[in-house]
């Protein structure tokens, strides 16, 4: 049975229901929304500051954060669907080497979260670039940071994907897993940094907002291997949960 | 009725030997043992499934006919023994999913996907190509409805859409978990003829049923467990007419005498007993040496229905004897 198989199986899994345009949907909104912040909100004193240098405007448009959060409930739902819906039987009589269908749900996965990041990044930014015109300050954010922003959104909704996939094969059942995934994004990391203060920078949201080039108290490379790290350890744990439990 | 610890499995009828070619795959599951925390499901479960026959998996709810067949196809892991298709384990099977096709679990599809994009989705996984879908639509009656959302078929459809993801790889080897439960009597008719032709054709079919009347139509063999042990296994036909009919004056001192020789009885009306388990040769001389007079003794043939509630009625059952 070729991975090649298993993944093109699992990406028409993704596209044949209609949670991506659901997905996508939200997206457009969060865009529609900056759109309208970007015309109508101030600061405090009531200037537009907040949009008047380069470095605000790429922390505005850097999504990351919001595509690791989102693709994760994305890659939660997505996997924990298959098993609530015994879809994942077939699979495993397709591949029972089950190993091989986790990896192939994983990629397919990790492949979604990083499109819809990369669909959702695209619309902020258009929407800046189509809201700032209306404000006097035009568009400021480099090519480059432009790119940079935008790919490490990709990287980020790859990573929040496969979390995500990990958290649903473990729980299998939707509402448990979308529960346990937004404990781990946005319960967990206060408490942790509470407990050890230290941890503060190797939280998701600052990982994130590292590999979009808004904060540098973390070097690069260091940052994606530690988004790589929170991905990977859930990952791990549901391959090997799955690969240990019978299919009731 | 007693416990003789040896049963018959009928020779292989009409195809190649095992794991011989695409019609020689037998099925074969080896003193398998499922435990669920403190409850044994399956307990020592041993029987073959010969190719070219149609066999019923029988055995009420909760008998571990679902967690056998699982274990066949390693969506479950036996605690002991093992569970053989064409000598090999399910897993090691080169292309398990063109070899065995199965129905496991009825609803094992997304409410949100159509019948053509849930079985788009298996055929891409295991390399079948998309014109087979279509094929295997049309062979089932579901091709009108083939884009619609299988979340909004009805339970006779649902299992139609089942047989054809078990259909779709052309498999050799049937194991399905009660397909006729919903559908409807021309669906019911075609499942029949379907299995039967696929059984002619050399393929092995293992099929559970509730549904005794047409497996009774269905099924060469039948196995039939209860509290996860093998009761009996055999040819149906046989096991139909492997009771004797004995009508005396004195039923109740004759059930029990029968029963220590480890017969199962059943009145029938005041006079009548109906005897599983002892030949009508052994029932006549135990009545003459105890000195009760018969005033019949005859083979009984038994609807299925009235088989399979007397062999799951005493859990305490074990195997039975069949000489084939």
């Amino acid at each position: 049975m070729s991975m090649h198989r298993l993944i093109r199986s699992e990406l028409l899994k993704l596209t044949s229901t209609k949670m991506p345009v659901a997905f996508l949907a939200v997206l457009v909104v969060i865009a529609a929304l900056n759109a309208f912040a970007v015309i109508s909100g101030t600061d405090m004193d009531g200037s537009k500051a907040f949009i008047a240098t380069e470095a605000d405007q790429q922390s505005l448009m850097a999504f990351a954060f919001n595509a690791f959060l989102g693709s994760g409930l994305f890659g939660a739902i997505a996997v924990a669907r298959e098993y609530g819906h015994h879809t994942v039987v077939p699979t495993f009589l397709a591949s029972p080497r089950r190993h091989r269908a986790v990896l192939a749900q994983l990629l397919a996965v990790a492949a979604g979260g990083a499109v819809l990041s990369l669909i959702g990044n695209a619309l902020t930014v258009i929407a800046l670039a189509v809201a700032l015109p209306a404000t006097e300050y035009g568009f400021l954010v480099s090519v480059g940071h432009v790119t940079q922003v935008v790919a490490a959104s990709a990287f980020a909704g790859a990573a929040g994907a496969v979390l995500g996939a990990g958290i649903g094969s473990i729980v299998r059942n939707v509402g448990g897993a979308v529960t346990l995934a937004v404990f781990t994004f946005m319960v967990a990391p206060p408490l942790v940094v509470q407990l050890a203060s230290g941890t503060a920078p190797w939280m998701p949201a600052n990982l994130a907002n590292v590999i979009s080039g808004t904060v540098d108290d973390v070097s690069q490379p260091a940052a994606v291997a530690a988004l790589v790290v929170w991905a990977a350890v859930p990952a791990a744990i549901g391959l090997l949960t799955v690969q240990r439990r019978d299919v009731v | 009725m007693s416990a003789p610890t040896t049963y018959h499995v009928p020779s292989t009828p009409t195809g190649p030997s095992l794991g011989e070619s695409r019609a020689g795959y037998a099925l074969e599951v080896d003193h398998v043992t499922k435990r669920y925390g403190a409850t044994t499901v399956v307990d020592d479960l041993s029987f073959i499934v010969p190719p070219g026959r149609v066999t019923g998996f029988l055995g009420p709810n909760g008998s571990g006919k679902s967690t056998t067949m699982k274990i066949m196809l390693d969506l479950a892991a036996a605690d002991a023994g093992a569970a053989r298709i064409g000598g090999s384990r399910y897993r090691d099977l080169p292309d398990p999913a063109r070899t065995v096709g199965a129905i496991v679990e009825s609803d094992a599809f997304h409410p949100g996907r159509s019948g053509r994009n849930h079985l788009r989705i298996l055929a891409a996984a295991t390399g079948i190509p998309a014109t087979r879908v279509d094929e295997v639509l049309e062979q089932v009656g579901l091709a009108g409805a083939a884009d619609r959302r299988a979340g909004a078929y009805s339970l006779g459809m649902r299992q139609r859409l089942g047989l054809a993801a078990a259909l779709l790889g052309e498999p050799p080897v049937l194991i399905l978990d009660e397909p006729g439960n919903g559908l409807d009597p021309q669906g019911i008719r075609t499942l029949r003829d379907l299995l039967r032709a696929h059984a002619a054709d050399g393929g092995t079919v293992l099929v559970s049923s509730h549904l005794l009347a047409e497996v009774e139509h269905l099924a060469d063999d039948v196995i039939v467990i209860n509290d996860g042990r093998l009761v009996t296994h055999g040819v149906l036909a046989e096991l139909q007419q492997a009771a004797s009919f004995v009508r005396t004056d004195e039923p109740g001192r004759l059930a029990d005498l029968l029963e220590q020789a480890g017969a199962t009885t059943r009145a029938d009306g005041a006079t009548g007993l109906v005897v599983r388990g002892l030949s009508t040769a052994e029932i006549g001389e135990r009545a003459f040496t105890s000195g009760i007079v018969l005033h019949e003794l005859s083979p009984h043939g038994g609807s299925l229905e009235e088989l399979f509630l007397t062999w799951t009625a005493d859990t305490s059952a074990t195997e039975e004897v069949i000489e084939l």
